[in-house]
């Protein structure tokens, strides 16, 4: 039984031995200390054979080893999901993404709908009446005030000039007088 | 049943009581607006102050000083810019004089039509009834003195809404904008200090330059004689006007880098005003409607002329004004 034992040990060192067997002889291990020690004299002696290079550990390495393990945290982390789920997850996300986007844009959209809708309930009749007359008039062009390159633009610049005095605070210098009267000191 | 009479009884002298009762504030609420806005007409007119004021306008802004000399029923305003170009603007009565003090150019213009930098207040509020509402709407911090704020509401779609912050002690005003119809503001004028002095110095444009003294003299008088020499009633007629615009001036003179003779005619309801141009027509001139801030400008061709109308008003203001001229003696 004990030349036995100390086959089946050989055995499982060599991984000869069937799933059954293989636990079968784990679980001795782990009630017969004697038996531990002979797998790690076993183990050191296969292992010089096979690489010529004699390592002893001490007899407690791997119970050590096994004591670190055992005082690992346990971290409560998601198990990383294999290849293919972690892309059709991804893929997936994407479509989430997209998806809020277009969400989120709506509801702005709604929302400045709502808010111009509001302000015009919120107003008067009478400015009610104005944004409605206002509709419908198209819409003007824009034109700046600086220089203008447009001749047309330059027209509306002069009229301009000439019908306010907003000439006067708005930064600009090569303006034309109201009465087109200008004068210049000779230094 | 009788309890039910009762009840729908008290129901309605409730109501009835309520709402005389908000029609009364809301009557006060104008009535003051509008004394507050005679007020600040008054003080505006009267006092010496002086402060720095900002000017958003057309998209930029400029910050300068402000100052208002007042004595004997004699007003001058000075502006100050701050900012390149450094220049120093002076009005007294209808004419306006700039000193540019880097190129040492001084431009004498004459505005009989304008009598602030800040705004345009109308001689007479009481006329404008039916065109304004003043609603006093609250009270608001500007330069961290405590102002009334009045609504200037239109009652038509003709002009734009106006508010003013007036300060309560000299009712001078503090900020003033204009809204377009969504209540986003087209321009603003605001202090960002102010204080009242006791007295302040009338500033000779000439002072600010002596070299160039001898040749304002000449070139003022030329000016006057170009606004004098214009004829009395301009090549257009005006037939439909908003309620409250009338004529407040007209003039025919040189508007651009050329001889090129204008019609200008200028039209205002106190708050807000028109310019109507008229010149011969060429092929550069577009027509249609052109905005920029608070001003819309409108032009059409009529006859052998280009017509432009251009105020502080809405599109549809412009619009109407330019479809109902006429050339003088005609018929179309």
């Amino acid at each position: 039984m004990h030349e036995d034992l100390n086959q089946k040990i050989s055995q499982f060192l060599d991984n000869e031995l069937d799933q059954d067997e293989a636990l079968s002889i784990l679980q001795k291990i782990q009630l017969q200390p004697d038996l531990k020690d002979k797998i790690n004299r076993y183990e050191a002696i296969s292992h010089v054979l096979k690489t010529d290079v004699f390592l002893y550990p001490s007899s407690d390495f791997s119970a050590k080893i096994n004591q670190q393990i055992l005082q690992e945290p346990y971290y409560l982390l998601p198990r990383s999901h294999p290849f293919t789920e972690n892309k059709l997850f991804k893929h997936s996300n994407k479509i989430l993404v997209v998806a809020a986007s277009i969400a989120v844009v709506a509801i702005i959209t709604a929302q400045g709908v709502n808010y111009s809708d509001n302000k015009i309930k919120t107003s008067s009749t009478v400015q009610l009446a104005q944004t409605q007359a206002i509709e419908q008039v198209s819409k003007p062009s824009a034109y700046r005030y600086g220089n203008e390159p447009s001749s047309v633009n330059a027209r509306i610049n002069d009229y301009l000039q000439a019908h306010n005095s907003s000439v006067y605070t708005n930064g600009e210098v090569n303006f034309r007088p109201f009465a087109r009267v200008s004068a210049y000191s000779q230094e | 049943m009788m309890v039910g009479k009762n009840f729908f009884l008290v129901l309605f002298f409730s109501i009835t009581t309520v709402s005389a009762g908000n029609t009364d504030l809301k009557s006060g609420n104008v009535s003051e607006g509008k004394r507050i806005l005679l007020n600040m007409s008054k003080a505006m007119k009267s006092l010496n102050y002086q402060g720095t004021v900002v000017f958003l306008r057309n998209g930029k802004l400029e910050t300068m000083k402000y100052f208002h000399a007042a004595n004997n029923n004699t007003e001058q305003e000075r502006l100050v810019s701050l900012n390149s170009p450094l220049r120093e603007i002076i009005r007294d009565a209808n004419k306006v004089s700039c000193h540019f003090k880097t190129t040492k150019q001084i431009v004498v213009d004459y505005r009989p039509f304008a009598s602030s930098f800040l705004l345009d207040i109308p001689k007479n509020i009481d006329d404008l009834g039916g065109a304004y509402r003043f609603d006093l709407v609250g009270e608001e911090n500007i330069a961290m003195q405590l102002a009334d704020v009045i609504a200037i509401q239109p009652k038509d779609n003709f002009r734009y809404i106006r508010k003013i912050w007036v300060e309560k002690k000299y009712f001078l005003p503090l900020k003033v904008v204009i809204y377009d119809f969504s209540g986003l503001p087209l321009e603003q004028v605001v202090f960002t200090e102010l204080e009242v002095k006791d007295s302040l110095p009338f500033v000779n444009i000439k002072s600010l330059d002596k070299a160039s003294s001898a040749e304002n003299k000449q070139s003022e008088q030329s000016a006057n004689a170009t606004w004098l020499e214009s004829p009395a009633q301009p090549a257009f007629v005006v037939n439909e006007l908003p309620f409250g615009f009338q004529e407040v001036f007209f003039t025919r003179s040189p508007v651009h880098n050329s001889d090129q003779l204008v019609d200008h005619m200028v039209l205002s309801d106190g708050f807000s005003s028109v310019s109507v141009y008229m010149e011969n027509k060429n092929a550069s001139m577009q027509s249609g409607l052109q905005s920029i801030g608070a001003v819309n400008s409108f032009s059409r061709a009529i006859g052998d002329f280009e017509l432009t109308v251009m105020g502080e008003v809405p599109a549809t203001t412009v619009k109407f004004i330019a479809e109902g001229i006429k050339l003088r003696g005609r018929s179309n």
